[in-house]
Order: structure tokens, then C-alpha cells, then sequence
């Protein structure tokens, strides 16, 4: 007799299972439908930035520099420090090889510095992992971790996602040890949506074969943007010979001279940021993709306005 | 109009009375909230100097206004007493290692200010020994988001120990915590000043110019926090903040440059702006003093008197017209230590207050020297470094060397005139895990002989540590005899592995060992002076007493790492020989020798088939 119960409880257990994970399923749909639905609808309420300089070590200044540029163009143009989320795998600025003690440069003229006194550094050196990126974006911290570590956007947020490091075909490496797939990216978009955590999201990669990062990208409101095709290489723009290593890359490099070009009021369209890379310049050809973004991008004005909403 | 009138006259009670009622309001709790600002700056003997900045706030509380109506003092901090139930706590973050042998290791700034690299958190909680350790979790959380550090790597067990008496006297709620290779930039330096009432805007902080602040020998930013009377239902309590800036600067003019001619001996001129590349411009009015010090050494007031010709003319007023050096301004205070018994100079202390000086056009304050001089500073009774020995990854030694500076015997605490004269020292030192420490094989060497433990030990406490899950702590008194010239102790250790996910990424760097403590319970490091120290924060500083405080150095252990590519070329190497050996054996098995020949022979294409034959045997 006992020895049936032990046979029937497995499949009773599994039965059960089953029912749970079809109603979850069920429950699933249902939030989905809700939030497709109420995408179109709900209204833009802030801005966020989630801007990630994925590499480690010296030689990668550039990296840093790069996110950093973002950073103050970011800021710059209307984003506080509390709706920035600025992950940074080293220390370059009190690095012992930076000649220039708590600067960051991204040009050889050295005219701006990046590190200037009021740069919050959310996340830093070993804390840049896959799983603290993922847990960000996801929204699933422990009950410790502090407001000003946590994405706290919502429905009507707009999200741009800077990422910048060395990439290769749909992966980016973190620290030079670990890797972000484009699968695992793709998930985590979609948790967002499904948490209602962005009604726009804008990701924006700087790394070799940036475009196959987006590969598995499949949830509405997502617009992105990459700085090479597969197969292809994105280089750094210039060698700082003060600095010692190359200080931008291209593509941040000619995204900022846009922006550098705008204020917080006007109403730069995205078509006219993609137009402004020049594949010549660039040495590589910048990649959109731009079928999951409903809205048509020389929309000028409203809330899909490049220069605040973007960027 | 009569209904008008009333209502203007009405404004007018609210414009010009109600503002004033504020005003005696808040008159009424003078003592409520205080901010001081303080700089002392001091030459070193190796051309460079010593910037101490010293904030200070307090927050008086009663229920009376219920504590939480804040003008002067940092919200957060409050919040943070408040939640997390600290008693005292103490955060620095420090770059660069102080000289204990060039800039002093026997003075309150030294004592207080030398700090580990890195990041070192110590805390006390007013709360029961259960629950201090989820506080001590949640409280390094909240740090590492004040202060944009990864603070939070402190929560694992691993990492924070639990010291009973070798660091500080505790009653088991105190966490003691370091992270030897986080770095130090400016996004801590900028949550900090906004702490301050003025933060960078105005006053002493303003000084702070980022690139010649970090580009220091030594840089130490400190904040620390003492708490009475909230965990229990007192009427009043009281929240001290003291945040200090310790910096080690080398003072470079061009000027200087070229006048400079190694071997002369002359120490360089200086003046806040050569120093920092800016000048006070006026004090943070919120704060009620802000003063500017400028200490001089008793090696150094020593020199001043064998050189002058008045042994006294150090103490007059006119002292800045010695032939020493030059003030550019003359100070409104000298204040002199006292009642110093030992048998040396007592130290000076020139005040500036910001206020007066800085009223008319920013103040600059320039030191210039008239002649060359050389002079030490009061060094503890032992210099402690700290080293590795043995080779290869499997197992080396942590040796603590102890060398006497061939103190005086005025500096002994307790027992000079006897004949067994003793010096007393405290050892504490935290280890990880992976490196495994074997306490037993502790050997004390004095003057290059073995002495037997029992012979010098006073007390012992040791934690081992346990794989993964907390880290050895060993805390030491030693009893060493006053003549010898210097001893050493040595712990052997065995390398430990590591889990593959638990390496950082730059595991071929080597791991840290956190700075250990060497401290001298006897030797309290004290200015003395006639003035009354309430006055000014940092004079009160100065006047306490601290016991004289060492930490060693980081100390870098390579431990085996792993070839991260290898398993990656292990399974191609395994797929390889697997498919090798299947394909064959299914070639062998699966091959019909005798109908493939009759096939072929029907074909009648003799070579071709041998090619054919060739190719599929490949």
C-alpha cells in the first residue's frame, strides 16, 4: 500500500504542476495582452539611463570614456544623477598609470574633463557583472540594496541603454571573464515589459558586431542601435599620446558630436541621429533595428523626441 | 475699504511678525545643531606637507522638538544612526600609505588619520549581539549607495570579523571590515562634501580641488560618527559627525624649481594656493568657527631654537619674524603645548581665523623658509612592516617585523626608572580564508632569538578561519623588553583554491591580506595645551588621548589560478579522441569488405576504385 502511494504521489505532484504553470501561463498572457495594450496608451512619465562600460583594465581607457561622455551628455541634457545608473568596471580616473589624477578624458585637446566633481558612480570594479547588470534591469535586488542602486522606472519610463566594451557575435564580455549573450539580453528586455518597467527602451551598443547583439530582441517599444554589423570591427577614434592609450571610440565619438550640437529643448528626431553616421567616418556601418518601434522615427516633438527622451 | 484695510494690515502682521517669531524660535535651541570647519596644515620633513582638514558637526536631540527638524546636520547620516542603531562608527577611505618613518607615527593626526588603503569600516551598534550582524549587513549597503563604494562586499562573513579587545575595547557589537584594493576617486570624495552644510561651495572645502588633492602621496578621507542616547528612551541625544580630509602634498612652484639645488638642504616655500592652485574666500557662514592652524613639530621648533638667537623668540608674538622662516601673515593666536614632562620642545600652533583673514580679499597664507633645515618627526617606539616569505603556491609565511627607533626612554608609559623596563603592543591582524594560517606555528624572534610564546604573550585570541565561510582573526599582547633592537613573527600559511566562480576577474593579480594593526596601548599620542579646547574642535582632537596606532602594509599573495580556457580545450581534446575512436570502430563494424570488392569488380574500374576505396578509408 505504501509503496503505491509513493508511486502515485509523483504523479499527482506532477498533475499539479502542470495546473500551476498553465494557470501561471494563463496569468502570463493575460498581463502581456494588458501591457501591449496599455503601452499605446499610458503616458510618458520619466526619463532613465542605464550606462555600462563593460571592461576592465587600463588599455580599455576608451571604454570608460566613453560611458562617461555619455554620462554628461545625459546629464547634461536634462536626466538627474538619480535616474542614472552608471556602471564603470574600473578605476581609470585615481588609476596609478593616469598621469592626470581624477580626470578622464575623451579627447587629446583635454578641453573637458569627464570626471568632474560630481560624477556618481553607481556601480564599480568587480560589482560590473553579468548578474548585477541582469538583476538592474529585472528590478530583482535584495531588500539591502540601496534606492539609488536600483532602475525604479515604470510603465511610461524611457529607458536608454548604453553599453560599451568588447563585444563579438551576439555576446559582450564583462570584465574580460564573463560574457552577456544576446539571448540573455533578450530576456531580460522582455521581464521588463512584462514588469511594466519601460514603455521605451532605447539600447545603444558600442562594441565589435554590436548589431548581433539585438539578434533575439523581440519586445515591443525597443529601439536599437549599434555601431558595426556582424562581421565587422568598431574601432577607437584616436591614441591620446599624453594619456598613453586611445581615448574615444568612433561611433560614441560621432554620437556625441550630435549631441554635442543640441540642447535640452530642441527637437531632434532619431532619423536624423541615424543619418548623421557616416559609415566612412565611422569605418564601420551603424546598425538600427527598428521593427520592434512602433512610432515612426522623424516623429519631432511629443514624447518621442531624441534629445530628451533618447538620450 | 474698511474690509481691505484689514486684510493689508493683516499681510503686514504676516510679513514682519511671523518671519521674526520664526527667528526666536529657532533662537531659542542655540546648542541644537553646531558645524565647525578646521585646517591644519603642517611642513613635513621631506619637502612636503601635511593638509588635515577637520569638519565637525553635532546634533543635539530632545523630544521636546522631535529630532528630526535638521538645518546644519547631514539627514542622512541621522537616518542612519537612527536605523541602523549605531553607536559609533568610523568609514575611511584612503589612498597611498602613510611614512610612518618620514611623517610621524607618535601624534594625535598620525594615530587617528593613518589609515589602510582602501576602504576600512568599523562599526559599534547599540543593539543585541543577534542582531548586529543583519545591521552591520544592511548598514554596508546603505553606505556603498551614500558613497558610491562596493561597500557592500563587506556584508559576506567572509570579509567582516568580529574583534573582541585587539582593535578596540568592545562589548561583542563591534564589526570590523576592509577592502585593501577598492579605489578612491572622486565620486567618494563628492558624497562626503555634500554632507557638509556649505559642501564645496564656500569655505575651507572649497580648497579642494580634485586633480591636486588626488594627485597626493596620501590621501585619507575619514568620517566618524558617535551616538549616545537613542537607544534608550532619554530625553536627549546627541549625534557627533567629525569628517577629516587627511592629505600629504608635495608643494611645487616653479619658482621653487629653480631656485632648488639638491644637497642644499633647503625645504621648498609654499602657500595655500601652490598647494591646492586656490585660496580661501571666505568662511561657510554657516559654520560657528573656521579656522585655519599651522602646526610646527617639536623636531622642528628644536631647530628653531638652536638656530635662533633668543631661545624664546619661538613663543612671542613675533615669532613669524624668525630667522627661520616667514608668515606672510601674522597669526591672531600662538598657541603653545604645555605641560609636556618630557624633556623635548613642545609643539606651536599658529591660528588663523578665515573670517578676519579672508574679509577683504581671499586669503593665501605663505610659508617661506630663510634657511635650511632638517629635523624628524616623533616617531612610535617601533616601526612595523609587514612581509611575505617562501615560495611556489602552496604555502609561504606572513612575518610581522618589529624594529625599535631607538626610542628614549622618556617616551616609556610605564616602568622607565625600572631596571625591567617593558613595552607593551597589541597585534591584530585579519587573514582570509583561502589563506590558510596555522596559528600554532606562530614563532616570536627577539633580537633574532626564538622565544618561547608564553614568555611574551600576555593574551592570545584566535579565530581560525573556516573555508568559505568566515574569515582568521588573530589579536595579540605582546610584552616585549625595552632594550631589545627589534623582533619579528612569523605564521605559516597553505594556500587555499577557490571555487572557479569565486575568482576575480583579474584573479592573476594576486589576492590582498588587509593591513594589520599594530598598537601600543601605553603610548598615547596627545598635544596639551593651555587654551580652552572647546573653543575649537580640532584643539580638542589634539588634547585627547589615543594610544599610538601602526598598520603595516597590504601584502599581495599569488594564489594558484586557474587557465580559464581550459576546460574549454579539455573538451575539445575529449570530443576529438571520442570521435576518433567511435568512427573507427564504426567503420570496423559496420564495413562489408567482400560485397563492396564484388561491387567493384562489376565496375571492372580497377584504379579507380582504389582511389575510391582510399578516399572512404580516410
Amino acid at each position: 500500500m505504501p509503496l503505491k502511494m509513493t508511486k502515485l504521489l509523483p504523479s499527482f505532484l506532477i498533475y499539479s504542476l502542470v495546473l500551476i504553470s498553465s494557470y501561471n501561463h494563463y496569468n502570463v498572457n493575460v498581463v502581456t495582452a494588458e501591457s501591449t495594450s496599455s503601452t499605446s496608451t499610458t503616458m510618458h512619465t520619466n526619463n532613465w539611463a542605464v550606462l555600462v562600460c563593460t571592461s576592465r583594465f587600463w588599455f580599455n581607457y576608451r571604454h570608460m570614456a566613453n560611458t562617461l561622455s555619455l554620462y554628461r551628455t545625459v546629464k547634461r541634457l536634462g536626466i538627474p544623477d538619480e535616474r542614472i545608473i552608471l556602471m564603470l568596471a574600473d578605476d581609470m580616473a585615481c588609476n596609478a598609470r593616469n598621469k592626470y589624477p581624477g580626470q578622464v578624458f575623451n579627447n587629446e585637446n583635454h578641453r573637458l574633463n569627464l570626471y568632474g566633481d560630481n560624477v556618481e558612480v553607481d556601480y564599480r570594479g568587480y560589482e560590473v557583472t553579468v548578474e548585477n547588470f541582469m538583476r538592474v534591469l529585472t528590478g530583482r535586488h535584495e531588500n539591502a540594496v540601496p534606492r539609488s542602486k536600483r532602475l525604479l522606472s515604470d510603465e511610461g519610463s524611457h529607458i536608454l541603454l548604453y553599453m560599451t566594451g568588447h563585444g563579438g557575435d551576439e555576446f559582450l564580455k564583462f570584465q574580460d571573464s564573463e560574457e552577456l549573450q544576446s539571448h540573455d539580453l533578450a530576456d531580460a528586455v522582455k521581464q521588463m515589459k512584462e514588469k511594466r518597467r519601460f514603455k521605451e527602451l532605447l539600447i545603444m551598443v558600442d562594441t565589435c558586431q554590436a548589431a548581433t547583439l539585438f539578434n533575439q530582441l523581440q519586445s515591443p517599444g525597443v529601439l536599437a542601435i549599434g555601431s558595426s554589423m556582424k562581421g565587422e570591427n568598431s574601432y577607437s577614434h584616436h591614441l591620446d599620446s599624453d594619456v598613453g592609450v586611445s581615448v574615444v571610440d568612433r561611433f560614441t565619438y560621432y554620437t556625441l558630436a550630435f549631441f554635442e550640437r543640441l540642447n535640452m529643448y530642441d527637437n531632434a528626431s532619431l532619423i536624423s541621429l541615424f543619418s548623421s553616421y557616416n559609415p566612412n567616418l565611422l569605418m564601420s556601418n551603424a546598425y538600427y533595428r527598428t521593427d520592434l518601434y512602433k512610432r515612426k522615427l522623424d516623429e519631432r516633438g511629443g514624447v518621442g523626441r531624441a534629445g530628451q527622451d533618447k538620450d | 475699504m474698511a474690509e481691505s484695510k484689514s486684510i493689508i494690515s493683516f499681510l503686514t502682521v504676516c510679513c514682519f511678525i511671523l518671519p521674526t517669531l520664526l527667528f526666536a524660535a529657532i533662537e531659542e535651541e542655540p546648542h541644537k545643531e553646531e558645524f565647525n570647519e578646521e585646517l591644519l596644515l603642517k611642513p613635513l620633513p621631506d619637502r612636503k606637507v601635511l593638509a588635515h582638514f577637520h569638519f565637525d558637526s553635532k546634533a543635539f536631540s530632545s523630544s521636546s522638538n522631535g529630532g528630526y527638524h535638521l538645518h546644519l546636520f547631514p539627514k542622512a547620516i541621522y537616518q542612519l544612526v537612527h536605523k541602523f542603531h549605531i553607536k559609533e562608527m568610523e568609514l575611511s577611505f584612503t589612498q597611498g600609505r602613510w611614512n610612518y618613518e618620514r611623517w610621524g607615527g607618535f601624534d594625535p593626526v598620525s594615530s587617528s588619520n593613518a589609515k589602510p588603503p582602501g576602504v576600512e569600516l568599523w562599526a559599534v551598534f547599540d543593539a543585541p549581539p543577534s542582531q548586529v550582524d543583519a545591521l552591520w549587513k544592511n548598514l554596508t549597503h546603505t553606505l556603498s549607495g551614500l558613497f558610491c563604494a562596493s561597500i557592500n562586499f563587506l556584508e559576506s562573513s567572509t570579509t567582516y570579523s568580529a574583534p573582541d579587545w585587539g582593535f578596540r575595547a568592545s562589548s561583542g557589537n563591534l564589526r570590523y571590515g576592509s577592502l585593501p584594493r577598492e579605489a578612491v576617486c572622486t565620486e567618494n570624495l563628492t558624497p562626503w562634501l555634500k554632507l557638509l552644510p556649505c559642501r564645496d561651495k564656500a569655505g575651507l572645502a572649497e580648497l579642494m580641488d580634485r586633480p591636486s588633492i588626488y594627485r597626493g602621496f596620501y590621501h585619507s578621507q575619514r568620517l566618524h560618527l558617535v551616538s549616545s542616547g537613542f537607544g534608550s528612551d532619554r530625553v536627549d541625544s546627541k549625534i557627533e559627525l567629525e569628517q577629516t580630509l587627511t592629505v600629504v602634498l608635495q608643494p611645487t612652484t616653479l619658482r621653487w624649481a629653480k631656485s632648488y639645488t639638491p644637497g642644499s638642504g633647503m625645504q621648498p616655500n609654499w602657500s595655500i594656493s601652490t598647494v591646492f592652485g586656490r585660496k580661501i574666500n571666505k568662511k561657510c557662514v554657516l559654520a560657528k568657527s573656521s579656522n585655519l592652524y599651522l602646526q610646527l613639530d617639536r623636531g622642528l621648533v628644536s631647530e628653531l631654537k638652536n638656530k635662533g638667537t633668543d631661545s624664546d623668540s619661538a613663543t612671542a608674538e613675533s615669532s613669524i619674524t624668525n630667522p627661520l622662516f616667514e608668515l606672510s601673515s601674522t597669526p591672531q593666536k600662538v598657541i603653545r603645548e604645555v605641560d609636556n614632562l618630557k624633556d623635548e620642545e613642545s609643539s606651536i600652533l599658529y591660528m588663523f581665523d578665515i573670517d578676519k583673514f579672508a574679509d577683504a580679499k581671499p586669503f593665501d597664507l605663505a610659508f617661506s623658509w630663510k634657511l635650511p633645515v632638517v629635523w624628524t618627526c616623533s616617531k612610535a617606539p617601533l616601526l612595523a612592516n609587514r612581509f611575505l616569505m617562501g615560495s611556489g603556491n602552496e604555502r609561504g609565511a606572513i612575518v610581522i617585523s618589529l624594529k625599535s627607533v631607538g626610542h628614549r626612554p622618556s617616551l616609556v608609559g610605564t616602568g622607565a626608572s625600572e631596571d625591567r623596563c617593558k613595552l607593551h603592543i597589541n597585534v591584530f591582524q585579519v587573514v582570509p580564508w583561502y589563506v590558510k594560517v596555522y596559528y600554532h606555528t606562530l614563532r616570536i624572534y627577539i633580537d633574532g632569538q626564538v622565544q618561547s610564546a608564553a614568555n611574551v604573550t600576555r593574551k592570545m585570541r584566535v579565530s581560525p578561519s573556516e573555508d568559505k565561510v568566515s574569515s582568521g582573526v588573530l589579536e595579540l599582547a605582546l610584552t616585549l623588553p625595552c632594550s631589545m633592537k627589534s623582533a619579528a613573527l612569523s605564521l605559516d600559511f597553505d594556500k587555499g583554491f577557490l571555487h572557479i566562480d569565486e575568482y576575480p576577474p583579474d584573479a592573476n593579480q594576486g589576492f590582498d591580506i588587509p593591513s594589520a594593526l599594530i598598537s601600543f596601548p601605553d603610548f598615547h599620542s596627545s598635544l596639551n595645551f593651555a587654551e580652552d579646547s572647546s573653543v575649537s574642535p580640532i584643539l580638542s582632537r589634539l588634547q585627547k588621548r589615543s594610544p599610538a596606532l601602526a598598520y603595516t602594509e597590504v601584502l599581495l599573495v599569488p594564489l594558484t589560478t586557474p587557465d580559464f580556457s581550459m576546460p574549454y580545450n579539455v573538451i575539445t581534446i575529449t570530443c576529438t579522441v571520442f570521435a576518433l575512436y567511435f568512427g573507427s570502430l564504426l567503420n570496423v563494424l559496420r564495413r562489408r569488405a567482400d560485397e563492396e570488392e564484388r561491387l567493384l569488380e562489376e565496375r571492372g574500374k580497377y584504379i579507380i576504385t582504389c582511389l575510391l576505396s582510399g578516399i572512404t578509408n580516410m
